[in-house]
């Protein structure tokens, strides 16, 4: 059972040369005239994006940048049932000493590697607003994390993995922030852990509960309500996704396997599939090339295999549909337009205990990359002096009594 | 504008070695302890699939089978808005010079090859049964046919293409047999072009629309008579397949595009993809190697690549969930019903809004019926147009019998 290895990215030169060899053999499919994005990534953006991975992207000079940027360790961490499992994560001490714990926890098809903007943000020392130790760790099957061998890795194994992951650094109490699987894993923690261990969440990926009959009152509310523009434009993009964007996780939560075989031969299929949601989740976010590369080379080089993270939609699929009793300790909520679900901010008011909520002009699904700062912003809000989530982690403020104003 | 061309198969020394190449660098996934089927193809078949396409399949000899097995040709079919595709297509005549006029229509992940068992059976001449001159075309986009160019090749373009063969080989009146996509598309022509062309159609793949409250009494019949033991495993098996195997459906007619990159790029991809809708739909059907390889390789070498294909989830998917729901066919309609098909539905609902004039329970059998049930399927078709049966001697002059 090993305990904190510092761990740095270095992947061997093998992988380098038999990622290059099959971007030299790659071949590419036709595609119907003015088909834009309307049949899913376009060819062009496709071929230039090989082309860039085969020959002219960097990966040393950004893996380079990953090591020297994000202090990472590894440390085994021990799941009942599954045996111990070896975890990566970022982790990075504010010079705050009684700063905020806060464990960040990413999803697919996102990584670790969406702390980078937010990190500096989070741990800096000011009186202005409260400071973060942050914790962000690569799911297991994720990133540098070791993937679980047998089935039934579900939502509490995911859960317990992050919150042991917290406790196993001496954060014994801790908050945290996440989106898409990061944040209904971190809302299956608030559900499991909070009060003792889990104090309060925040989230841009809100969920909330439609009313239902079964509450006359506000289903009558809801009834009588008439939706404001920006609510009007949530249902939109919430239909658009349920009719037209989920094919990825039809196919992942019920024969992942199919598809992974694609995602580990291919790395243009993998350029291909995870390209698709960059683009299409995102709020006209500019992704550069080496962006992108970098994003999908984490998946092609990650320690699981590309295959390894769809799993998560097939173990998770039955705990999705029935997600359990609404967690009770203080919930923030950022709302982002290009979110994939967008729904009423009442209907979660109805079922969580919001003290904080914002309502972004302009964001997406990928908010710790296409908004740092305004993410940041509403973290600190939550946590600020004078709201009402400010010294809910004891002795943890996240400022420091000495620093003068 | 070509006409009728022969065509044999030849794909060029070039494309067998890319695909050597891609497949000596194939690198696989892990896989979970005793996971089985449940997260899809097992891992040992895949690396043995994969090892024998890079090694010990020989496309060369089952090429030359289906140049020497079938008889082959293109010609140019003009479709509305489309311009000219060049479509590929088997056509054996019977020697019975009135048989009947059939097209067998495939569909995905089908093809042309799976009128190979029942080719010979149907245009086999007998006083004792009905012969048929068949014409198994390539969908467009499939097999050795063009696919379309643009957006927009729907239902109607579909049918466009199979009825306009038909004419173009001189079977101004004809009968189709066809499954899965074969389905929707003769369905769509028995509705534009039945009575005047269309005479009557087969299918294995019957579906139907279960009775709503817009029809009272049929919905009353729906709600107080009880499934027979043979529709309530129908009923689960359609269950099973809309709530755990429609993943491909959903990505497929909503981002056929992105699928597109992992088929062309990788035979891996395409083989894990395709061998296992051949097993899991099928009814414990022992697919060899060679032939799952074979039947892959088609979709591998096809004309339009293998990217193109699946774009029909797409296009026709607006239509499918309105499947001619204002254009029911009147003319004579024949089903089969396998058990391990995907969408088993009471075959009353289908009596209810077609011309069921025939239609058989089968005890085993599945998706693919040409090619796990030859026999069986010949004998339903031969039936439903046999002296006595009921469309004998519908295409005039042409009983099926000498």
């Amino acid at each position: 059972m090993s305990s904190e290895t510092p761990f740095q990215i270095n992947v061997p030169d093998e992988k380098l040369t038999a990622l290059r060899a099959k971007l030299q053999l790659a071949t590419f499919p036709d595609e119907l005239e003015n088909a834009q994005w309307k049949f899913g990534s376009p060819l062009a953006d496709i071929k230039r994006l090989t082309e860039r991975w085969r020959n002219g992207y960097d990966w040393r000079q950004h893996e380079k940048a990953i090591n020297e940027e994000l202090p990472m360790f590894t440390r085994d961490i021990d799941v009942d049932g599954f045996g111990a499992l070896n975890i990566h994560y970022v982790h990075k001490k504010s010079e705050t000493v009684d700063a905020i714990p806060l464990l960040f926890c990413h999803g697919w098809p996102g990584s670790f590697f969406e702390v980078i903007r937010i990190l500096p943000l989070l741990t800096a020392s000011t009186a202005e607003h409260p400071s973060f130790h942050v914790v962000a760790l690569s799911l297991p099957g994720f990133g540098f994390s070791e993937a679980p061998h047998k089935q039934g890795f579900g939502i509490n194994q995911y859960a317990k993995v992050a919150h042991k992951l917290m406790v196993a650094l001496g954060y014994n109490e801790y908050v945290t922030q996440g989106g898409d699987w990061g944040g209904i894993i971190t809302r299956k923690m608030a559900s499991t852990y909070g009060g003792r261990h889990h104090k309060a969440w925040h989230t841009n990926f809100p969920i909330p509960e439609p009313p239902s009959w079964k509450s006359p009152l506000s289903f009558l509310s809801f009834l009588l309500t008439p939706w404001s523009i920006e609510e009007k434009a949530g249902i939109e993009r919430t239909k658009w996704f349920r009719t037209k964007g989920q094919g990825y996780s039809a196919q992942q939560s019920t024969q992942p396997q199919t598809l992974g075989y694609s995602l580990a031969d291919s790395p243009v299929g993998l350029l291909a599939w995870i390209y698709e949601k960059l683009v299409l989740w995102t709020d006209n976010y500019y992704w550069s090339d080496d962006e992108v590369l970098t994003w999908i080379s984490l998946y092609w080089f990650s320690r699981a295999g590309p295959a390894a993270s769809l799993r998560i939609y097939f173990e998770l699929r039955g705990d999705c549909e029935d997600l359990g009793r609404n967690p009770t300790i203080p919930m923030g909520a950022s709302f982002f337009p290009k979110e994939l679900i967008v729904l009423p901010a009442a209907w979660l008011r109805k079922s969580n205990n919001v003290v904080f909520e914002s309502h972004h002009k302009t964001g997406g699904h990928f908010a710790a990359t296409e908004r740092p700062e305004e993410l940041v912003r509403d973290v600190r809000k939550m946590f600020a002096k004078g709201s009402p989530a400010f010294g809910i982690v004891p002795g943890r403020t996240g400022y420091d009594p000495h620093v003068q104003q | 504008m070509s006409s009728e061309t022969p065509f044999q198969i030849n794909i060029p020394d070039k494309k067998l070695s890319i695909l050597r190449a891609k497949l000596e660098l194939a690198t696989f996934p892990d896989e979970l302890q005793d996971i089985g089927w449940k997260h899809g193809v097992p891992l040992s078949d895949m690396k043995r699939l994969a090892d024998r396409w890079r090694n010990g399949y020989d496309w060369r000899k089952y090429e030359q089978e289906l140049n020497q097995e079938l008889p082959m040709f293109t010609r140019d079919i003009n479709v509305d808005g489309f311009g000219a595709l060049n479509i590929h297509y088997v056509h054996k005549k019977s020697k019975t010079v009135d048989a009947i006029p059939l097209l067998f229509c495939h569909g995905w992940p089908g093809s042309f090859l799976e009128i190979r068992p029942v080719l010979s059976l149907l245009t086999a001449s007998s006083p004792e049964h009905p012969s048929f001159h068949v014409v198994a075309l390539s969908l467009p986009g499939f097999g050795f046919s063009e696919g379309a160019h643009k957006p927009g090749f729907g239902l109607d373009q579909y049918a466009e293409v199979t009825h306009k063969l038909m004419i173009a080989l001189g079977y101004n009146e004809y009968v189709t047999q066809g499954g899965d996509w074969g389905f929707l598309i003769t369905r769509r022509m028995a509705a534009k072009y039945g009575g005047k062309h269309c005479k009557a159609w087969h299918t294995n793949f019957p579906m139907a629309d279960p009775p709503t409250w817009k029809s009272p009494l049929s919905f009353l019949s729906y709600l107080l008579t009880p499934f027979s033991a043979e529709e309530k495993a129908g009923l689960e098996r359609t269950a099973w397949y809309r709530n755990k195997s429609s993943g491909y459906f959903v990505e497929q007619s909503t981002f056929p595009q992105t699928l597109a990159y992992g088929f062309t790029d990788s035979p891996v991809a395409l083989l894990g993809w395709f061998y296992e809708k051949l097993v899991i739909w099928t009814d414990d059907y022992k697919w060899t190697d060679d032939e799952a390889l074979t039947w892959i390789s088609i979709y591998w070498f096809s004309r339009a690549g293998p990217g193109a294909a699946h774009r029909i989830y797409s296009e026709v998917s607006g239509d499918f969930y309105d499947l001619g729901r204002t254009s029911y066919p009147t003319i004579p309609m024949g089903a089969s019903y396998f058990p391990q098909e995907l969408l088993l539905l009471p075959s009353a609902w289908l009596r209810r809004l077609n011309n069921v004039v025939i239609e058989s329970h089968h005890k085993s059998g599945g998706h693919f019926a040409a090619y796990e049930r030859p026999k069986e399927l010949v004998d339903d078709v031969r039936k439903m147009f046999a002296k006595g049966g009921p469309a004998f001697a519908i295409v005039p002059g042409r009983s099926g019998y000498a």
